[in-house]
């Protein structure tokens, strides 16, 4: 049997996404209208051939908004789950592999920054920073560390565990090298599948924070932005929400279906 | 199990008191605050902004400011708001009781939807109904509140007109926030619950239970009183979220509460405020958190078995 049949949801997953970053990337040339020119006389047009999804309240051509959209919001979230990932993957290992005071310390302020549920975690973070892309991006990334350092953690718990670490200690392998050879590896796949959770997180609640307004930038084509200028409009034009809100939704489906297909949940045995 | 309830709540206070200080010296860190925000753009003079400041202690150390502030919380006073001087307690007060109402009638939704699919998904007898309760499950984790409120408001209030859409109070003003948001939270719910049947499905007890010729029936009781056990773990954080997902469907719904407070808070520096629901949010969840661990010890006896 050949590998995609073996694994129908890796083949969605993966065509979908690349699709979306083909599309993301190709914006120039796929988008039909310039997305941020305005134009009063064409407000709340409906689905044609021309304006494919319509026109905004603004007379923006939606299509090219959705496209362009793309851009920002995956790039802001890329950049979230990359502030999110390097911070929580040092202090898990560290915790982890260290124990003693270092776990205990570096975990109390996990713990202490999980009280607080992510997203107003970002919201306080978004006060500190100001408005903006970055900051956004910031804002998010860091309300995301306690929770992927407490996953590292606990997988390094369970790999150092087993004998050949105890075996490479006793040989006198230095920390870093059992770090490098024997526990990352081993736990390179929870990793990974909880980095897709970690990513649909960082696409909801940074597009959660443009939605709010704290993008800085009003007119920018955007998901989050254009679900906040759907919501002005959706009793006459509805038409301006369903568009980034189906992209943004299949994205985030798409991004939870590869993470499934990797590390299958642990039922399907 | 008296002794591990001490211990749990010593833990839970102590890191309230951390994820408190944080926030104060995150908040104290950052230039400008609300009397800035409001007195300085008011077009008040410097002398003005500077007494008012002087008199709300903002000149004091650090250090000071942060006792004062403790000492104050032990006491009771939360302190008042930098905009409208209206005691922050008095505040919370005001607006708990509609964000209570929306987190708890959404996370009845919740729990109830989210375990359905999870059996579903896990126990159904037709694969589409399986696959078609797995989707679902999926659909509710990738649509986040602030597109299917839009989306729901229009359907239900706007095209069939059976549900008030935004503003008001009452009943029928809850519906439509608490089933948005329920039914995301649903989706990690079911995911959990699925997950979990499944490994209980495969343990030994199961083939021990069919082997000795048990009726189906009892050895779905089984399964069920092991797999649902995480199901404990998995609401108590989910409650954590929902208190985030509040912000939003109260904004998008024109909704009273403390996610409005927390906002309109934010946008006017008016750190007492933020401080206080930040303050209000670790200790609701140090609580959740703490009754979960003891409820866990209580429902499953292998748990206590192990100290």
């Amino acid at each position: 049997m050949s590998a995609a049949a073996r694994n129908p949801r890796l083949v969605v997953a993966l065509g979908v996404l690349g699709l979306i970053a083909l599309v993301s990337i190709g914006a120039p040339w796929i988008a039909s209208h310039d997305p941020r020119a305005a134009a009063p006389e064409n407000q709340l047009l409906e689905p044609s051939g021309e304006y494919l999804f319509g026109t905004d309240l603004l007379g923006r051509d939606v299509f090219s908004r959705v496209v362009y959209g793309g851009r920002r919001t995956l790039g802001v979230a890329l950049l979230t789950a990359g502030i999110t990932l390097a911070p929580g993957i040092a202090i898990g290992l560290a915790a982890g592999y260290a124990g003693r005071w270092l776990d205990w310390a570096l975990m109390s302020v996990m713990d202490a920054l999980l009280a607080f549920p992510s997203l107003l975690l970002a919201l306080a973070l978004v006060t500190v920073f100001g408005s903006g892309v970055v900051q956004i991006a910031f804002a998010v990334g860091i309300a995301g560390i306690p929770a992927y350092a407490r996953v590292v953690r606990a997988a390094v718990l369970e790999a150092r565990a087993v004998p050949y670490v105890d075996a490479a200690r006793a040989i006198g392998a230095r920390p870093a090298g059992i770090l490098a050879r024997h526990v990352v590896p081993a736990i390179a796949t929870p990793l990974l599948s909880f980095a897709g959770v970690t990513l649909s997180w960082a696409i909801l609640n940074s597009a959660a924070l443009m939605f709010l307004g704290y993008g800085g930038d009003v007119a920018a084509p955007d998901w989050g932005v254009m679900l906040a200028d759907g919501r002005e409009s959706f009793r006459t034009g509805p038409w301006v929400a369903v568009a980034p809100g189906m992209a943004l939704s299949l994205t985030v489906f798409a991004i939870n279906l590869l993470g499934n297909s990797v590390a299958p949940p642990p039922a399907n045995r | 199990m008296i002794g591990y309830s001490i211990k749990r709540l010593g833990s839970a206070l102590f890191v309230a008191w951390l994820a408190l200080t944080l926030a104060f010296v995150a908040l104290r860190w950052v230039p400008g605050d609300a009397v800035d925000a409001t007195l300085a753009r008011g077009g008040a003079s410097p002398g003005e902004v500077a007494a008012r400041r002087d008199m709300l202690g903002l000149n004091d150390p650090v250090w000071r400011q942060y006792g004062d502030y403790v000492m104050g919380l032990v006491r009771g006073d939360w302190g008042e708001s930098l905009v409208t001087e209206q005691p922050v307690a008095e505040i919370i007060r005001q607006n708990i009781g509609a964000t209570s109402a929306l987190s708890g009638a959404a996370l009845l939704i919740a729990v109830t939807l989210g375990v359905v699919l999870g059996i579903a998904a896990s126990l159904g007898r037709w694969r589409p109904v399986r696959y078609g309760a797995e989707g679902l499950a999926s659909l509710a984790l990738s649509t986040p509140v602030y597109w299917t409120s839009t989306l729901a408001i229009y359907v239900f209030s706007i095209v069939l007109g059976l549900l008030p859409g935004v503003g008001g109070e009452g009943i029928r003003y809850l519906i439509l926030p608490a089933a948005v948001l329920g039914f995301h939270t649903a989706g990690s719910i079911a995911q959990v619950t699925a997950g979990s049947i499944r490994d209980a499905m495969g343990q030994g007890f199961v083939r021990t239970a069919r082997a000795k010729g048990l009726p189906e029936l009892d050895v779905l009781d089984h399964v069920l009183r092991v797999g649902m056990l995480p199901v404990v773990a998995v609401v108590a954080l989910q409650l954590g979220f929902l208190l985030s997902g509040t912000v939003i469907t109260e904004i998008i719904f024109v909704r009273r509460g403390l996610g409005r407070v927390l906002l309109t808070a934010i946008d006017n520096r008016d750190y007492p405020v933020v401080e206080g629901l930040v303050v209000l949010s670790a200790l609701t969840y140090s609580a959740i958190n703490m009754l979960a661990d003891v409820a866990y010890r209580v429902i499953d006896p292998r748990v206590r078995m192990e100290e």
